[in-house]
């Protein structure tokens, strides 16, 4: 048997696994046959853990002790701007640690991010395991292509704490072009627009034979779905603050009630034009009198509560396509990836943007974790048969003196890279040199990530600016900083070797992983592989409310793209009646205004079903429609030339200009005075030597014989001001 | 391009530094942007480090080498300002290797030429007209650029700063 490895999609709202074997994907179902999992961790109060669909349903009882979207914190300080919006929206307490990290408590118990990605990931490995039967030790991890250094390595540790060997950090939007293009011998260019829970990717490729080159990818770590659905709960909120003076957002209760009707009314409204939302006993009063919400909302209120948000998504595509040096029409597709996809004001606003129809016969929820998948298969197995080759979505810079931040790799550089860059000491004798490391597009340090920071002290003490010290930076193919100093003329093979991480330290890691506190998560029982009714549900393991659990069932109805899949039939639906174990209160539901079941009496929460099953059906449709017409889409590539493609950086206004530093003379002659020089600079230079008196230690040597009158940005409005 | 024996591996890891872009990549020195994208391709799929796990660590830690500079090469040779900059550099017997964000700076120095005055007397006046502009003095400034324009009458960008400073003064 050869050896197997899983591709996972992590995600903010919902986590997915799928495996390759013997040549196929497939998409590999929970034991309720859902095909994806929610990504929310509930810390029971008897000490056991429930991860996913479960542990969803169990927010509107125990907010407190219910841990969603943990995704949106990962890798982040505590100090930053999205702790502080997630701290605001979220029921669970969010704490302080060492070194501005965070962590999440629970009762009298703390998890690092790391520890409660972990407990998906478990989940997800256990999922595998089970409907593989066979343990699992590896898998690619697919990240938002946005992430940067600090939310990489934590996600990986995560990997490791889940007792998973981490083959790969793949990109999502790479990992999607993968799944949509791979063996199938294609030359195009195209765009992934991946809205998802709680991110939002876009990445152009080429996706030629048997090469994915990524040409440039933009993003935004904080914009999702879950973004819309504040929206609407800040609506609703105020509607009812204003009708009865009381604040939901007070209560963690009704505030989680809201989250799921706001959720809900998002998703009709993928299917219908107008949504009703009922939210019965939101709240009660002091005087025990019980608040419910009702209310309408037509798909044209809901564009305009989101509107800014989507059009900051296009904002970034402008970034990707200028990056990428492409213009929307010489795309030969676009992929739309992502819940909130299915949405017609998401779809019509991208096909204007795109001036195309985005593509047909694409999962949005499974094609990541599938993609993922063929590229674990592909590094567990002897053959490579796809290369990706990705690039760093953000620029690499090192801390020097003034408080800036000197670019050494530029974003959208391939990876693997390597850069070293000189630096020298600014004091007669220093004994140390502090290297700050940032990613980031400022050129002010403090508006980029650190990503970490050391000293280097093994180096023979000299005069100013005779020391030089060689910092070799490394990006890798998970996109994975490491950065390596070492002293030139000694050329001493004692380096300092940090893997830069704002997150755990090894020994945190292994404490962590002795503690052993995945292990609490309650495993549901699977159904045994052979059986088919994905649909099925094993009534003892479903908690009393699950509200979404069948929203989530029918989505595993959908066939798999792979057509020839025996997991999932197409018969295999769960009849309604079927379904003891759904909530006999359903507290909270969005139904479409006009639902046709609206009348038949069932359990509220189900009024939303029709929509939905005409949704797994579409899609159903575009998955087994047939490879030739699949073919016919993509055209005939052959006659369009794909352009040579010229990166611009049309950013020089960030740029400092650079002496060569090859021939250090000729450096010196200039610090001396070259007479090409010779006006404008020592005024510059005497700001500089004002700014050097009191500040850091470290300066590259062109800051040191830096050419006077680069300074254009006093002038040039929009440039960054370089100082 | 074709596979490689792990002595032959070996043996490019060691004098990969002598080796010029062009040469690694096996591309002459006029070929086309398409030239480099396909040698970047097909030079990726001997050395990119998934395709090389299978390696004992030594060697894959030459693939590894390799493979950071075929993708050091392809940023600077796919780019018209970096290897603008690199051919130049070569040309005057410089190294083979040049510093990717160097080699952004000195392609558009060229265009930084323009932008800081190619005449002495215009550099002066320009860099007089960023101070005042820095202090907020943009009538000055539109001044000194004015000034800065009769040495250099047609520097379009001079121009262009002194319609946004004359803008910013009213
Ligand atoms: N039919 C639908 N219409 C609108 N939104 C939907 C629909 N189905 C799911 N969503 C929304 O999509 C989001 C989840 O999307 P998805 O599962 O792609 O995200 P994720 O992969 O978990 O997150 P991310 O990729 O950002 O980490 C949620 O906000 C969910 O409410
Ligand atoms: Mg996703």
């Amino acid at each position: 048997m050869s050896e197997i490895a899983i591709g996972i999609d992590l995600g903010t709202s919902n986590s997915c696994v799928a495996v390759m074997q013997n040549g196929k994907v497939e998409v590999l179902p929970n034991a309720y046959g859902e095909a994806t999992t929610a990504s929310v961790v509930a810390f029971r109060e008897d000490g056991g853990i429930n991860v996913g669909n479960a542990a969803k349903a169990n927010i509107i009882h125990c907010p407190d002790r219910t841990v969603h979207s943990s995704k949106r914190l990962i890798g982040r300080y505590f100090f930053s701007q999205e702790v502080k919006k997630a701290q605001a929206i979220c029921s669970y307490q969010i704490i302080e640690a060492e070194n501005h990290g965070l962590r999440i408590q629970v009762g009298e118990e703390c998890f690092s991010l790391p520890e409660i990605a972990a407990m998906i990931l478990s989940e997800m490995k256990s999922i595998a395991e089970a409907r593989i039967g066979q343990p699992v030790t590896k898998a690619v991890i697919a990240v938002p292509a946005y992430f940067n250094d600090n939310q990489r390595q934590a996600t990986k540790d995560a990997g490791r704490i889940a007792g998973l060997e981490v083959l790969r950090i793949l990109n999502e939007p790479t990992a999607a072009a993968l799944s949509y293009g791979f063996g199938r011998g294609l030359s195009q260019r195209v765009a992934v627009w991946d809205l998802g829970g709680g991110t939002f990717d876009i990445s152009v490729l080429e996706i030629g034979d048997d090469v994915f080159e990524v040409l440039s990818t933009a993003g935004d770590t904080f914009l999702g779905g879950e973004d819309f659905d504040d929206r609407l709960i800040d609506l609703l909120a105020d509607e009812f603050a204003v009708r009865t003076g009381i604040n939901l957002r007070n209560d963690p209760f009704a505030l989680e009630k809201l989250k799921v009707a706001a959720e809900g009314a998002k998703k009709g409204l993928s299917l219908e034009s107008e949504v009703e939302i009922r939210i019965p006993d939101v709240i009660t009063d002091e005087n025990g009198e019980s608040h419910s919400i009702e209310r309408s909302l037509t798909s044209i209120e809901y564009a305009a509560l989101v509107n800014d948000l989507v059009q900051t998504t296009f904002k970034v595509c402008d970034e990707a396509l200028q990056q990428a040096g492409v213009v929307a029409r010489d795309l030969d597709g676009v992929m739309l990836v992502g819940g909130p996809t299915r949405l017609p004001l998401i779809r019509d606003t991208v096909r204007e943007y795109f001036q195309q129809e985005p593509r047909e016969g694409i999962d949005p929820d499974r094609v990541v974790a599938m993609g993922a998948a063929i590229h674990a298969a592909s590094l567990v197995s002897p053959d490579q048969e796809a290369y990706l080759l990705d690039v760093t979505p953000l620029s690499l810079r090192i801390g020097i003196v003034g408080g800036l931040a000197e670019k050494v790799i530029e974003r959208n550089t391939p990876v693997p890279i390597e850069q070293t860059r000189t630096f020298t000491t600014f004091k007669d004798g220093q004994e140390s040199v502090e290297i700050k490391v940032f990613q980031g597009e400022s050129q002010e340090a403090e508006d980029n990530e650190l990503l970490g920071q050391f000293s280097f002290a093994d180096f023979d003490k000299g005069a100013r600016g005779e020391v030089e010290i060689d910092v070799t930076f490394e990006i890798n193919t998970d996109g994975i900083v490491s950065v390596t100093a070492t002293d030139r003329a000694t050329g001493r093979a004692a380096s300092t070797r940090i893997t830069l991480s704002s997150g755990l330290s090894e020994d945190e890691l292994d404490d962590i992983i002795d503690q052993g506190r995945t292990d609490r998560i309650e495993q549901t029982p699977v159904l045994d592989e052979n059986d088919h009714v994905i649909g099925a549900i094993p009534l003892k393991s479903i908690p009393a409310d699950t509200p979404v659990i069948f929203e989530e069932t029918r989505a595993s109805k959908t066939k798999l793209l792979d057509d020839d899949s025996d997991l999932i039939e197409e018969g295999d639906i769960l009849p309604l009646d079927e379904a003891p174990a759904v909530p006999e209160a359903a507290p909270v539901t969005a139904a479409p205004a006009e639902g046709p079941t609206g009348e038949s009496g069932e359990a509220p929460q189900l009024k939303s079903e029709p929509s939905a099953f005409d949704l797994s059906e579409k899609t159903a449709q575009v998955n087994s429609s047939d490879p030739d017409e699949i073919a016919a889409f993509s055209g005939n590539f052959a006659e369009k030339a794909v352009d040579p493609i010229a990166i611009s950086t049309e950013d020089e206004g960030d740029e400092l200009d650079l002496i060569d530093l090859d021939d250090d003379a000729e450096d010196l002659d200039l610090l001396g005075g070259d007479d090409e020089d010779d006006l404008g600079g020592p005024i510059l230079e005497l700001g500089r030597d004002a700014e050097l008196a009191d500040t850091e230690p470290v300066m590259t040597k062109d800051e040191l014989f830096e050419t006077p009158g680069t300074d254009l940005s006093a002038l040039d409005d929009d440039s960054e001001e370089p100082r | 391009m074709p596979e490689m024996a792990p002595t032959e591996i070996k043996a490019l890891a060691r004098i990969i530094d002598e080796l010029d872009y062009y040469q690694l990549l096996h591309l002459k020195p006029n070929a086309s942007p398409r030239d480099v994208k396909l040698a970047f391709h097909s030079t990726s799929r001997v050395f990119h480090p998934d395709a090389n796990r299978h390696l004992d660590s030594d060697l894959r830690s030459a693939v590894g080498d390799i493979a950071k500079r075929v993708t050091e090469a392809y940023q600077v040779l796919r780019d018209a300002r970096r290897r603008g900059a690199y051919d130049d550099q070569l040309g005057s017997g410089g190294g083979s290797r040049i510093r990717l964000a160097e080699a952004l700076t000195a392609g558009s120095r060229q265009d930084t030429e323009t932008r800081q005055g190619r005449t002495p007397q215009g550099r002066q006046y320009f860099n007089l007209a960023n101070l005042d502009a820095k202090r907020g003095d943009w009538a000055a400034a539109a001044r000194q650029l004015q000034t800065a324009l009769t040495f250099e009458p047609d520097n379009e960008f001079f121009k262009s700063e002194l319609k946004a400073a004359r803008e910013k003064a009213r």
